[in-house]
């Protein structure tokens, strides 16, 4: 490899560990911060993707397609013409608002239960969203997949710089998230959030409506999920439901927050990208270390190694010493 | 006219799969009161605790606060309404500061609701001053203002306990339920407890049901006292009454009792 491709792989690598690390992000508001189980995270991966998916695809041409009926073919619809390709922040904002949705109707039926409930259902409805785009063809083209999802602004550059384009489009992305998450985990609902983490019966004893936060901070990290399917939809451009597969829409998630740190934002993005390089990179290794098997060992042994070294992530969570008062 | 019970319990039961923690219990509490209640290992107190603060729903019965039905309500809702309690085995978050264990409690706060942090910040802010501010003097008037920026999972036993009656100082409570507030604590911070408790009574009128095992403590402090035994209330009334009725030394002496008396 040259040195431009050498670059242009480290950029197509630096998109997908930043869309990673949305996700991260979501899931320690989940987790990290208020310790909600969510095992099924490919199921707001995919909602959020095929939502944005299906808001901007055109339709493909019915002779080259059996089943073709889907989406709306809102890629055609500019709401204002601004020379903008609006229909990128509608999908954007779709994916993030069915995924609210989903979490607020999840939510809603379980957060009041055991918490093993949570788990379950995260876990329903990921599989659910899986088997509804196999098997119900005429809602997304069914195993065939999505074909042609547009890029955002695709003819604005040179298809071969594209990728620096989008790159920056998903770090802009991510920075507002990470400033929107830390703002909220610092202020006092991130304070309740983070005693519910602790001790639920302590928080309801000292005064919170543990159901009400809890509901809250599942929707937000869903909505932060979706964002990250939509923008995971137009960076790949293709789906389909195997896509999704629990290992690298769920597992690796998992990871990466684990060895990043758990209740530490930047440990979430920082995890990101060490697994995700990690499974990257590993492609390269010769005969049956590159094998997907052995690689997602590998990511197992780093995974138990930090724990080992360092329990709390490699940037732990910090302790919150605030003054207020003095300054 | 006679005055209303701030707290009043009406044929309270709680069964336990076969077993009957709260037996028929009735009871009133008048405002203001420091109201000790006392009773043998098991005897249910802690369940009465349960019930009353919303922890648990009573199996029958009713219980009122403030001329108010409160049985069935969650623990915030009765936190709500001002009553506030402690935990027998101190629940501290453990990985947030002493500080901040405080700083949660004050209700309502602006910065609770999600989007106030990104759209009025500094209001926000404000407000987390003042609660900084109150939290700071309650650590002091717990002796804890050297662990203030210490996580709460750090803390000794007796500090723990200290700490869960800070916790209800920084809410505004009409009533407070302490369970063993004294359990590991040392003798100087006993005694500033109970001055502490009396001070909150007398300066803020809040009435307290105190559970101790320290005879010496209740004494001293609770008038009037109530004792159970094997979930029923066996007896009432101020302290010299109650320490020579035969009830409740037969209670005591007749069961495995560690010997506080
Ligand atoms: N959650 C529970 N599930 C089952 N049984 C319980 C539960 N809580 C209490 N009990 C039982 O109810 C009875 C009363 O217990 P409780 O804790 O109220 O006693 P207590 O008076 O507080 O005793 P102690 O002085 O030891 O704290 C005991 O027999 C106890 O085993
Ligand atoms: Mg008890």
């Amino acid at each position: 490899m040259d040195a431009i491709g050498i670059v242009n792989y480290l950029v197509g690598f630096a998109i997908m560990a930043a869309i990673y690390a949305v996700f991260a992000l979501g899931l320690n508001v989940h987790w990290g911060f208020t310790g909600l189980f969510n095992i099924g995270i490919a199921g707001f991966f995919a909602l959020g993707a095929y939502t944005s998916a299906l808001m901007t695809t055109k339709p493909p041409d019915p002779a080259l397609f059996e089943d073709f009926v889907f989406g709306g073919n809102w890629s055609e619809t500019h709401f204002l013409d601004l020379g903008i390709d609006l229909w990128f922040f509608l999908g954007l904002a779709a994916a993030a608002a069915v995924c609210g949705i989903i979490a607020l109707i999840i939510g809603y039926v379980t957060l009041r239960l055991r918490d093993d409930y949570l788990a379950i259902a995260t876990l329903g409805i990921a599989e659910t969203v899986r088997l509804f785009f196999l098997n119900e063809k005429w809602a997304a083209n069914g195993s065939k997949g999505l074909y042609r999802i547009p890029a955002f602004l695709e003819g604005w550059v040179s298809p071969e710089h594209y990728d620096y384009l989008y790159l920056v489009v998903v770090l802009v992305v991510l920075s507002a998230l990470f400033l929107a998450v830390e703002r909220a985990v610092k202020s006092p609902w991130g304070r309740v959030l983070r005693a519910i983490r602790e001790d639920e019966v302590a928080a309801e004893a000292s005064g919170k409506n543990v159901f009400r936060f809890k509901l809250q901070a599942f929707i937000f990290g869903a909505v932060i999920m979706g964002v990250g399917g939509a923008l995971f939809a137009h960076n790949i451009r293709f789906l389909s439901p195997l896509t999704f597969d629990p290992l690298l829409a769920t597992f690796v998630i998992w990871a990466m927050l684990m060895v990043g740190g758990s209740g530490n934002n930047r440990g979430a993005i920082l995890g990101a990208f060490v697994v995700w390089g990690i499974w990257t990179g590993t492609q390269f290794l010769p005969g049956i270390f590159s094998d997907p098997n052995f690689r997602f060992f590998m990511i197992g042994v780093l995974i138990v190694a930090v724990i080992l070294l360092r329990p709390g992530g490699i940037l732990g969570e910090e302790r919150r010493i605030t003054r207020a008062a003095d300054s | 006219m006679e005055e209303q019970p701030i707290l009043e319990l009406r044929d309270v039961v709680k069964d336990f799969g076969g077993v009957r923690a709260v037996d028929q219990c009735s009871l009133r509490v008048m405002p203001g009161a420091v109201a000790g209640l006392i009773g043998p290992n098991g005897a249910g107190k802690t369940t009465l605790f349960n019930l009353v603060s919303g922890a648990m729903p009573p199996t029958s019965g009713e219980i009122l606060f403030r001329g108010r039905r409160i049985d069935g309500m969650r623990m915030h809702q009765t936190f709500e309404l001002g009553l506030v309690r402690t935990f027998q085995i101190p629940r501290e978050m453990k990985r947030m500061t002493v500080l901040e264990n405080l700083m949660l409690v004050p209700a309502p706060q602006l910065g609770e609701r999600p989007w106030t942090s990104w759209l009025i910040p500094w209001m926000v802010d404000r407000q987390e001053r003042r609660i900084e501010s109150q939290a700071l003097e309650v650590l002091e008037f717990v002796s804890l203002s050297h662990l203030a920026d210490e996580y709460a999972g750090n803390l000794s036993g007796g500090q723990k306990k200290l700490l869960e009656f800070a916790r209800t100082l920084m809410a505004q409570p009409r009533m407070v339920l302490l369970d063993e507030p004294g359990a590991g604590v040392n003798r100087t911070l006993l005694r500033e407890l109970s001055a502490g408790i009396l001070r909150a009574s007398v300066e803020r009128g809040i009435t307290f049901v105190i559970i101790e095992h320290d005879m010496r403590l209740v004494m001293a402090l609770c008038d009037p006292i109530i004792v159970m035994a094997n979930g029923a209330v066996i007896a009432e009334g101020p302290p010299s009454n109650v320490q020579q009725d035969p009830r409740v030394l037969e209670a005591y002496l007749g069961s495995s009792f560690s010997g506080a008396a």
